[in-house]
């Protein structure tokens, strides 16, 4: 049997069994070749810092942030501390889900007018604790749309009769539109592996730093700053301290660091980064569900994408193929002017229509529940269907 | 990592793995899937007295309990550490089990010297063992005591209280015995399972069990001896009988061991015998016969003679048995050369085609009177070292008349110290025959060969001791 080809995003040796066959991977996650488990050494480094840095936030890279951000390494442990506690940020990592064989596909549903506030309620309750569903967005009444969610899997049928047909016999549900992610561009501000540059770069637009600070006072610009230069740091091995990892693990600080240097900088399997919780400062998103006419060719469709992807402003960009919609896009209600991101979006011929709605509450992020008002904040839940059947559940 | 005797600081300190007073669970979740939550929650509904503390730095609250964000925040003393966290956590745990003077650490955890990370478990045996803070694992599934009410592992069952001590490397070899423990009145004293035992090891639950008022038999399952010379010498210590199971003898069994639970076996498995045997511990072959041999040794003095009579009302079960006695051994006399006034006193309990040689086949027709008779005859007989009685149910047999019976008689003559074992073969009343029996100390086997293995263990137990 022929050796396997590794794929690794970003380089020359990018997915080489393209050259064999035009597909895109369709495997079982850690199987498929170049790809690591979360559970393998390769990843030990950024469990021991998702394991710890609750408690000591010593396991990022303290001299590299205060040189960064200018304050001493005491008060950057402080603050790191309490932005956890007060449950504004959450240390994550997205793994590259195309790589690893998984669809992402999410879907966006549409509620009937009649719904009553307690219909919808309990469909909310279902969403939060539906361990099928790895990210998900409630959105305002009175919006073009009324939830946004999402899970990355291997198998449509599980997604039909585990997740969609929940949706689609509903009595209060008008429509669920299925949107198959064809590129991954900015998730949580950070450039995602299918951004066509800047990838694993976290952005802000200048009106949103500076309005952001004057409306809410939980954060101020240094604790702006920290998340920045942890998320902007040019190579995960200045993101840590890898002598803390091996003091709380007992494991080698230099294998470790080699290590996760070789997934996240090298092989772009694994993006490491601070997720900002908007909706403990208060935030709003606002959505916009992008549709272009069918005849617009699949390169325009990916020039728009890319062009709208200069502007730091988009806290979400995924591009979409399959279904009735081609983007969904996301800024900060409040600080981001939306009637100049709106006239910019329709400023493309190509567009047909924008549905537009607020999003006040995130459900989940990436498997981990970010609802501490039921005492789940961080719970983090395998969502996947590997080896499962839903069809028969 | 070898030791040379069992060391006193820990086998004063599992009083604390098995009955302590404060626990707290590493790793405690919130989410009813997952293991950290199970742990908590099996030591909340199996009644566990004593304080439980959930340390999660994300958590705020489990099971209605206030979570720690480590185990330095816990304020009040803890006698147990649980640990279920991923093998990178550990060692920060270790240290600060060590800060707050924990009295014992039991790690859940696997992933260490199984999957190659041998320098990682010594490095923090190391560290316990200079602190003098016992180490229970890690890759195991739990401990516990039903006198205790005690539950502490992702271990579904608390067995029925017993006598049998069950010391296991392998979580699924226990969870299986605690499993049919309560269906089938499996009684036991405490379990523990020891996983990779980088520190604690066997001969220090051995001495441990011991000193155990609720301990009669300790049952021990092996898959690698790092310390042969501290197992011998705590066996030779302890006053009770010891059965032991040693697997991992097989050519790939030998891989599938250090896969599992980081066992290293070097030797033949004619080494592990002889080890067993200079400790005087019994060694059982397959999983069945240490489950039996076990329950008798637990709840039954050892067979003082070879002088056995067989009451049965089937000559089948009755010809297996002698078979089999004979296989292992121990061959039945006739009963006329163990006792010929017996011979002839239990004919009345019989009809004229009835048999009273050695089984004593009192026939298909046999009633809850005569086996009553027969049974008082033979336990009561100076001649007799021990009973085997069966019970092979006809359209005529009143199964668990017999079984009351058979309780009724052991309870009258348990002064004279003699083994009563019953053979039940048959359906679903002879299985709960069996069960009743059992629950009043009377060892009982669905088949012929099992009550034979019970005991010939007893007898050699007998001669050994």
């Amino acid at each position: 049997m022929e050796k396997a080809k590794h794929y690794k995003v970003g380089t020359e040796e990018q997915q080489l069994y393209l050259k064999d066959y035009n597909i895109a991977p369709k495997g079982c996650a850690f199987l498929e070749p170049g790809v690591y488990a979360k559970d393998a050494k390769e990843f030990v480094a950024f469990n021991i810092a998702k394991s710890f840095y609750q408690v000591y936030p010593e396991v990022f890279n303290l001299p590299y942030i205060a040189k960064k951000v200018g304050l001493k390494e005491d008060e950057i442990k402080r603050r790191i501390k309490r932005m956890y506690d007060e449950r504004l940020f959450m240390l994550v990592s997205n793994s590259y889900v195309g790589i690893m064989g998984f669809g992402l596909y999410y879907w966006v549903v549409k509620l009937k007018d009649d719904t009553t506030r307690e219909e919808r309620e309990a469909l909310t309750k279902w969403m939060q604790d539906n361990d099928q569903i790895c990210t998900g967005y409630m959105m305002e009444e009175g919006g073009d749309f009324d939830y946004f969610n999402g899970n990355h899997m291997r198998n449509l049928d599980n997604l039909v009769y585990g997740v969609l047909d929940k949706f689609r016999f509903n009595r209060c549900v008008e429509y669920v539109h299925i949107l198959p992610i064809r590129r991954l561009v900015r998730e949580s501000h950070v450039n995602m592996f299918d951004a066509k540059e800047n990838v694993g770069h976290y952005f802000w637009s200048d009106e949103q730093k500076e309005k952001v600070l004057k409306i809410q006072n939980k954060m101020d610009k240094y604790d702006f700053a920290i998340i920045d230069a942890i998320n902007n740091c040019e190579s995960v091995g200045d993101m840590f301290d890898y002598d803390v990892l091996a003091r709380l693990s007992g494991l080698d600080a230099k294998e470790m660091k080699e290590d996760i240097i070789k997934i996240v900088d090298e092989q772009k399997t694994i993006i490491p980064m601070i997720y900002f919780n908007y909706a403990s400062l208060g935030l709003k998103l606002h959505f916009f569900v992008v549709s272009l006419f069918q005849n617009t060719p699949t390169y325009r469709a990916e020039q728009i994408c890319d062009e709208l992807a200069q502007d730091p402003a988009f806290e979400n960009i995924f591009d979409c193929s399959d279904g009735h919609h081609n983007y969904v896009l996301s800024v900060y209600d409040g600080i981001t002017d939306i009637d100049k991101i709106r006239q910019k979006i329709l400023g493309y011929g190509e567009v047909i229509e924008v549905l537009e709605a607020d999003s006040p509450r995130q459900f989940r992020r990436r498997t981990c529940r970010l609802d501490d008002k039921n005492g789940y904040y961080e719970e983090c839940i395998f969502t996947d269907d590997v080896l499962l059947d839903r069809s028969k559940e | 990592m070898k030791i040379l005797e069992a060391r006193d600081y820990v086998v004063k300190n599992l009083k604390y793995a098995l009955n302590p007073q404060s626990i707290a669970v590493v790793g405690a979740s919130r989410y009813p899937t997952k293991v950290g939550y199970k742990v908590v929650y099996e030591l909340m509904k199996w009644g566990f007295k004593g304080e439980i503390y959930p340390v999660n730095p994300r958590a705020k609250e489990i099971l209605g309990k206030k979570c720690y964000p480590t185990l330095k925040d816990v304020d009040k003393p803890v006698d147990l550490v649980f640990v279920a966290v991923p093998a990178h956590l550990v060692t920060s745990i270790v240290n600060d089990a060590i800060a707050i003077k924990a009295k014992v650490l039991v790690v859940a955890t696997s992933a260490f010297k199984e999957i190659g990370r041998e320098k990682l478990q010594n490095d923090i045996v190391e560290t316990c063992r200079k602190a003098k803070l016992p180490l229970i694992g890690p890759n195991l599934v739990g401990l516990g005591s039903p006198y205790e009410h005690f539950n502490c592992g992702f271990i579904p069952y608390l067995p029925v209280e017993g006598p049998i001590a069950m010391i296991s490397q392998s979580g699924a070899n226990l969870l299986a015995a605690l499993g049919t423990s309560q269906a089938e009145h499996f009684g036991m004293s405490f379990f523990v399972g020891l996983g990779n035992k980088a520190d604690v090891d066997f001969a220090e639950f051995i001495e441990f069990a011991g000193q155990d008022e609720h301990t009669k038999c300790l049952s021990i399952y092996i898959e690698g001896l790092d310390s042969p010379e501290a197992f011998i010498k705590s066996c030779k210590m302890v006053d009770k009988p010891i059965v032991v199971i040693k697997v991992g003898g097989s050519k790939i069994g030998v891989k599938a061991a250090f896969a599992h639970t980081a066992s290293e076996n070097p030797n033949s498995d004619d080494y592990y015998d002889k080890i067993i045997h200079e400790a005087g511990a019994i060694r059982a072959k397959t999983r069945q016969e240490f489950l039996d041999v076990s329950l008798a040794l637990g709840y039954l003095p050892p067979l003082k003679g070879d002088r056995v009579v067989m009451i049965t009302n089937g000559g089948g079960a009755g010809l297996l048995s002698c078979d089999h006695f004979e296989r292992l051994g121990m061959p039945l006399h006739e009963l006329k050369e163990i006792s010929p006034a017996l011979a002839q006193r239990i004919r009345a309990y019989m009809p004229m085609f009835g048999s009273p040689l050695n089984p004593v086949d009192i026939s298909g027709t046999a009633n809850v009177i005569q086996y009553k008779g027969a049974f008082q005859q033979a336990l009561r007989d100076p001649n007799v070292d021990g009973v085997l009685g069966a019970i092979c149910p006809t359209a005529v047999t009143d199964v668990l008349g017999v079984a009351k019976a058979a309780i009724e008689v052991y309870e009258s003559t348990k002064k004279l110290n003699k083994p009563f074992i019953m053979i039940c073969q048959g359906g679903q009343e002879c299985h709960e025959a069996i069960k009743l029996l059992r629950e009043h100390g009377i060892p009982a086997y669905p088949t012929a060969e099992q009550a034979v293995n019970a005991m010939v263990a007893l007898y050699n137990y007998g001669k050994n001791k």
